[in-house]
């Protein structure tokens, strides 16, 4: 055990800087399984890859320990793994999808990346008409916004029920169709925030186009 | 009979050479050592291999290796549920495939999953899912499928521990590990972790306290998640059995901790995604 | 950025490497991937053995069980080769009964062995008519990431060698087939089969070994096997893309000299089980 917390030890500068880009207060770095008890629910606020059982605060995952502190309130402690954060799809993210069909009153979308994570496993998505954008909703036709094959980014709105799949929109400047292909098979150029234009034949499309943001580049 | 059609078949019946040796093998000995060197009535398993991260598709996999016995487990997921009806808003589902490969057992398998693989699914099925925190995946569901390489006895036991290694190789959150250990009570005296060889032997006496027993247990919190004992046993052996397992258990802990560690160090070293 | 771009296009991603003559995972055009060999290290079976070709990860174990020939092969055995994709090895598969790749792999490997000979059926009779041997051949793919079949050939033939039959005779006096099980011997494996796969990308460009994404990507697939003595096997090729005559040979040619470095493999780690 001791050895094995030791042997994480001087990678964890560099791999929590890679997680969080600017540096926080940290403490501890030491490597725990799932079950261990990390420290009481008193000294630190639950944060992810933990759970409380008993008044103490135990790891769920095998990883390193991650102690944020911001201000005077208590540290919140994490445990994380490494490349992967997260996993499924939750409630605000951003995340990247493939067009898959469309109609006119939805778009179906295979769900690829959730924030910069790719998913193993692709999950479906609805974006319906009314979510598109979010000024002149009721004029929103989906053809003039998504074509099957398009590269979009959406906000999780909600997990939708049962018998659906999750809810995106795209109702946000930063949001929509960040690749697509023209009729000639080239990547489009967008134009403005409604229009793209093939490189080839110079000829204009219509799409929901999203304003590429730094932070958002990579997707 | 319906015909599979889906695969080469070959004679339509077949025996295997075993059947017709000229001298019955011996059977194992009640008294004295054990076949391979360990002895009765100790916590004496069989020392076991274990690794992490070994299939580049899944989400986490494992294999483990304790004699002869030989598993490999790999965790899909957590990806949509394949069944709208069996999608629950609220909680995740947890799917386990257990199976043999044909060729590891003395005698041939068939390919289709049999009623005995069907059972052992449903055990590690519900030995693992006390652990999993099912709630942090809602609609969508977590596969674990194991696959019997060869068998060389407690293979359920042995089971359980590589697909919750395989499961915290994925990164899915747990409550905690789960180990598995068993037994095989003859009589008065037992063995621990017993081969093939050593659960099929019926004993001279066909008295009472005859049984196996496999137990899943929670170490970091001392609980049981999942029991199972075929045969007859007084409360008493059956106690004293369940004691002897969790001792089992623990024996595996530190080696389980530390193959743990060498593949989420090895992760945390991997070149990060851009 | 790199990681954003192939999942936005991972086509055109791999279309800029290969212009450079080289692939994603750092290998040029015509180089397979690191090819492992572990023969032998499953005791239940008769002869078994593991092959990674990279990340694709192989078993094939062998099960030898005695039955009735036929009535028109007499004096024949049997070999029963069957490839299983498990939900295990890839995301993309179910449980269940065996898919079309399963399929068409078990069938690729069956007519292999039928047509080029790798065993006289004739060794596994007993007697000829009442008993002979069935080999059982199970293969099954613990880790499916692309050329499936190039693995699966090499698994065979290790097996293969590696098994050893009891002794089996049929006893004068019951006419009951007796067994030895300590006396074992091996077979006589005549030929060394080894195969080759190339992918095709966008009509000209010619890779060998492909991985699961170069296979879905690709626009043809083809197969080769050859012997020693570079000898033609067979080359498989179903449909797809249009080929050269040129850009066969080439793929022949790369595959006589791979026949070549797997016969070595197989023989040197063959030769370190008899030895220890």
């Amino acid at each position: 055990m001791q050895q094995a917390r030791r042997a994480g030890d001087h990678t964890n500068m560099v791999f929590h800087f890679l997680l969080h880009g600017h540096i926080m207060h940290t403490t501890s770095w030491f490597l725990f399984f799932p079950g261990e008890k990390l420290c009481s629910a008193e000294d630190c606020v639950l944060g992810t890859g933990v759970y409380l059982r008993h008044g103490y605060i135990h790891s769920s995952l095998a990883g390193y320990v991650v102690r944020k502190s911001e201000g005077k309130e208590l540290p919140m402690i994490s445990v994380v793994r490494g490349t992967e954060l997260q996993l499924l799809p939750d409630v605000g993210a951003i995340v990247t999808c493939k067009v898959t069909s469309i109609n006119p009153r939805f778009a179906k979308v295979h769900i690829l990346k959730v924030g910069s994570t790719s998913l193993k496993d692709h999950f479906k998505g609805t974006i319906r008409k009314e979510d598109v954008r979010a000024t002149e909703k009721d004029k929103v036709e989906i053809y003039k916004s998504f074509r099957p094959g398009d590269i979009v980014l959406a906000k999780v709105m909600s997990l939708g029920n049962v018998e659906s799949s999750y809810l995106l929109t795209t109702a946000e400047n930063e949001l929509g169709v960040v690749v697509a292909h023209s009729e000639s098979g080239a990547v489009m150029v967008p134009i403005s925030w409604s229009e793209m234009q093939c490189p080839l034949t110079y000829a204009k499309e219509l799409r929901k186009v999203a304003r590429v943001q730094a932070k958002h580049l990579e997707a | 009979m319906p015909t599979d059609t889906k695969r080469v078949r070959g004679p339509d019946v077949s025996q295997s050479p075993s059947l017709f040796v000229c001298q019955p093998a011996d059977g194992v000995s009640p008294q004295g050592p054990r076949a391979d060197g360990r002895r009765r009535d100790q916590v004496d398993v069989r020392p076991v291999f274990v690794r992490c991260g070994l299939v580049s598709q899944a989400k986490g996999s494992a294999y483990i290796e304790a004699g002869n016995t030989k598993l490999m487990c790999c965790v899909y997921g957590p990806r949509e549920t394949e069944r709208k009806d069996e999608t629950d808003m609220k909680c995740g589902r947890l799917t386990t495939d257990m199976r043999f490969a044909p060729f590891s057992c003395p005698e041939r398998g068939s390919w289709i999953q049999g009623s005995q693989e069907k059972d052992f699914s449903t055990m590690l099925q519900e030995s693992l899912q006390p652990a999993v925190c099912l709630h942090k995946y809602p609609r969508s569901q977590i596969e674990v499928n194991m696959m019997v390489l060869e068998n060389s006895g407690s293979v359920l036991a042995h089971a359980i521990t590589c697909a919750s290694l395989a499961l915290a190789d994925a990164g899915i959150e747990m409550y905690d590990l789960v180990l598995g250990c068993s037994l095989r009570q003859n009589g008065a005296s037992y063995v621990a972790d017993p081969t093939s060889a050593e659960e099929n032997d019926r004993g001279p006496d066909q008295s009472r306290n005859q049984g196996s027993l496999t137990v899943a247990f929670l170490p970091s919190l001392n609980q049981i998640s999942g029991l199972q004992s075929d045969g007859e046993m007084s409360e008493d052996t059956l106690t004293a059995g369940v004691r002897t397992c969790i001792e089992g258990c623990y024996k595996l802990y530190p080696l389980v901790q530390q193959v743990l560690s060498r593949c989420v160090s090895r992760a945390a070293c991997a070149p990060p995604p851009r | 950025m790199a990681a954003g771009f192939k999942t936005a296009d991972l086509l055109e991603y791999y279309r800029r490497f290969l212009k450079e003559n080289c692939r994603p995972d750092g290998r040029v055009l015509l180089e397979f991937r690191p090819t492992t060999l572990n023969i032998g290290s499953i005791s239940t079976a008769d002869g078994s053995a593991l092959v990674k070709v990279g990340n694709t990860t192989i078993i094939c174990g062998i099960k030898a069980e005695l039955a009735t020939p036929t009535v028109e092969a007499p004096g024949k055995g049997y070999i029963v080769p069957n490839v299983d994709l498990p939900p295990l090895c890839s995301s993309r598969f179910r449980p269940g009964p065996p898919g079309e790749p399963a399929q068409a792999c078990s069938q690729f490997i069956a007519d292999l062995i039928e047509s080029s000979e790798i065993i006289q059926t004739d060794d596994l009779c007993v007697e000829r008519g009442k008993l002979c041997w069935v080999l059982y051949c199970d293969l099954m793919c613990l880790d499916y990431d692309g050329n499936l079949r190039d693995a699966c050939v090499i698994a065979l033939l290790a097996a293969l060698k590696n098994t050893q039959l009891p002794e089996a005779v049929i006893s004068t006096e019951t006419h009951l087939p007796v067994v030895d099980l300590e006396k074992r011997h091996g077979l006589k494996v005549c030929k060394h089969p080894v195969a080759s796969s190339f992918c095709i990308f966008d009509e000209s460009t010619l890779i060998v070994d492909p991985t699961d994404e170069e296979e879905n990507l690709s626009t043809a697939r083809i197969t080769v096997v050859t012997e020693e003595g570079d000898r033609l096997c067979a080359v498989h090729k179903p449909g797809g893309m249009s080929l050269s005559g040129q850009k066969l040979q080439e793929c022949i040619n790369r595959a006589t000299v791979r026949q070549k470095e797997i016969q070595k493999l197989t023989d040197k780690v063959l030769s370190s089980v008899k030895t220890s």
